[in-house]
């Protein structure tokens, strides 16, 4: 058994042809998740229990199954029902990237929704009430107190979210679209050489979570440059 | 009932399914313990190289996705032990481990990662002087590390030690892929010969969620009884 350097040369170009699929999944579900979740978030705090009951049950159901039970729900399972192969969602889920999308922006933006609560739990009280005693109505508290404060202090959480989705795209490769991971396992399967073909997509993920938590980090101290240390 | 009728016959292989979830579960779940506590121990020493291990530890299996670490052991492992079955017998054509064993390691090692993480925390966490007072009554280090620093810390990592159980549960699911027989695996076969996938990969995100029900619940109380002596009376 000998570790081929050459393979990973010839093989590092056939991966790179997978992540423009990596990024696409990644960055459209969460661009999706994010809104999702703003309006699980404003559902959960509105305080009314006909919007804060469903919020919860979305958030529990979402948040206690594996994405990628959640990915062959979608997949595999929704074509089965007539009506849904006849409305106007069928162009999406038809196609495995559109399935991939909605079952990761749905996972998402559970997650997502409660790392934004803890944002917005964290804005200190005496600063709303500063709002309110300046005639502030509550949605301008909301927008121009609550939203700016809780948007920074959720960048911490959100970021370790961010990565964790990168890693989810993955999962994609398991219904045939050829992501990185995808592409990996296709030429793992021509040339049976899991280690060097593995270890290259491995690293390329590593370097990729490197970028984005250096990224968020910039961000943050960008967010927090108003804040006394 | 004819929705749940597609399911008669399949009921004992949902439930053998279940049960192998919770056999990869437990045995990943002392793996990680133990991986979390070396690695935290290792990032918390003076020495420089067991420092350096840890945080290579902890930035290469938080960075990658956990469907190629598993795919990495599983095929990893099975080029490896070919190898070296064939020095002794050249006629065997492939040896692998069960998908059980990699399967249950590559995700103990993930989730291990970040419970190093946890750990190293909650280990700061612990009052200095705990420590101290425990040196001059003269308890060697090993000790204070299992009778002063692990049950104090341990109330500290909960909350998060709770996510990364409910994370190992999840992960058994990417298990599958590798031809582990869980409910996952189960619910494929079952729409391979019933053409109902819907309702079969339903059953097991009910499952599932049955089991981060559970687990949820669990933490809940051990924090309960963890906590109980800071109880305002």
């Amino acid at each position: 058994m000998t570790f081929d350097f050459m393979l990973i040369f010839d093989s590092i170009p056939r991966i790179l042809t997978g992540i423009g699929m990596t990024f696409q999944l990644l960055f459209l579900s969460v661009f999706f998740a994010l809104i999702l979740a703003v309006i699980l978030l404003l559902m959960r705090i509105s305080g009314k229990w006909y919007l804060v009951i469903p919020n919860m049950i979305y958030v529990y159901i979402f948040r206690g199954t594996p994405i990628l039970v959640q990915i062959f729900i979608i997949y595999h399972g929704f074509p089965q029902f007539d009506f849904i192969r006849h409305s106007f969602l069928w162009p999406i889920f038809r196609d495995p990237f559109g399935c991939a999308v909605v079952a990761l922006a749905l996972n998402d933006s559970a997650y997502v929704s409660e790392i934004l609560r803890g944002g917005v739990l964290g804005v200190k009280k005496e600063l709303l009430e500063a709002g309110a005693a300046l005639g502030m109505k509550p949605y301008q508290r909301f927008i121009h107190i609550t939203a700016p404060i809780g948007i920074r202090l959720s960048i911490p959480a959100y970021s370790n979210d961010f990565i964790s989705m990168c890693k989810a795209t993955a999962l994609a490769s398991t219904i045939t679209l050829l992501d990185m991971m995808g592409a990996a396992r296709a030429i793992v399967s021509e040339t049976f050489a899991p280690y060097e073909i593995f270890i290259s997509v491995a690293i390329i993920y590593l370097i990729l979570t490197w970028v984005y938590q250096k990224s968020f980090g910039l961000l943050e101290k960008r967010m927090s440059r108003y804040v006394t240390q | 009932m004819s929705v749940l009728g597609v399911l008669d016959g399949w009921w004992d292989d949902y439930f053998w399914g279940s049960v192998v979830v919770l056999e990869v579960f437990l045995v990943a779940l002392v793996m990680m313990v133990l991986l979390g506590l070396i690695g935290s121990a290792a990032k918390l020493s003076n020495n420089r190289i067991a420092q350096k291990l840890a945080n290579a530890y902890t930035i290469v299996f938080r960075g990658t996705p956990e469907i190629l670490v598993v795919l990495l052991f599983y095929f990893g492992s099975g080029v490896t032990l070919t190898a070296f079955v064939q020095i002794f017998d050249p006629t065997v054509k492939f040896y692998d481990i069960p998908p059980f064993w990699a399967g249950s390691i590559a995700i103990a090692l993930i989730v291990g990662s970040y419970a190093t993480e946890t750990f190293r925390g909650a280990f700061l966490g612990v009052e200095v002087a705990q420590i101290e007072a425990a040196r001059a009554l003269g308890i060697s280090n090993f000790r204070t590390f299992i009778h002063v620093r692990v049950p104090e810390m341990w109330r500290l990592a909960l909350p998060s030690f709770g996510n990364h159980m409910l994370s190992l549960i999840k992960d058994t699911a990417i298990i599958s892929i590798i031809g582990l027989n869980e409910t996952l695996y189960v619910a494929e076969q079952a729409t391979g010969t019933t053409n109902k996938p819907f309702i079969m990969f339903m059953v097991v995100g009910l499952i599932y969620l049955s089991f981060s029900t559970v687990i949820t619940l669990a933490v809940m109380v051990l924090e309960k009884s963890a906590n109980k002596h800071l109880r305002s009376v």
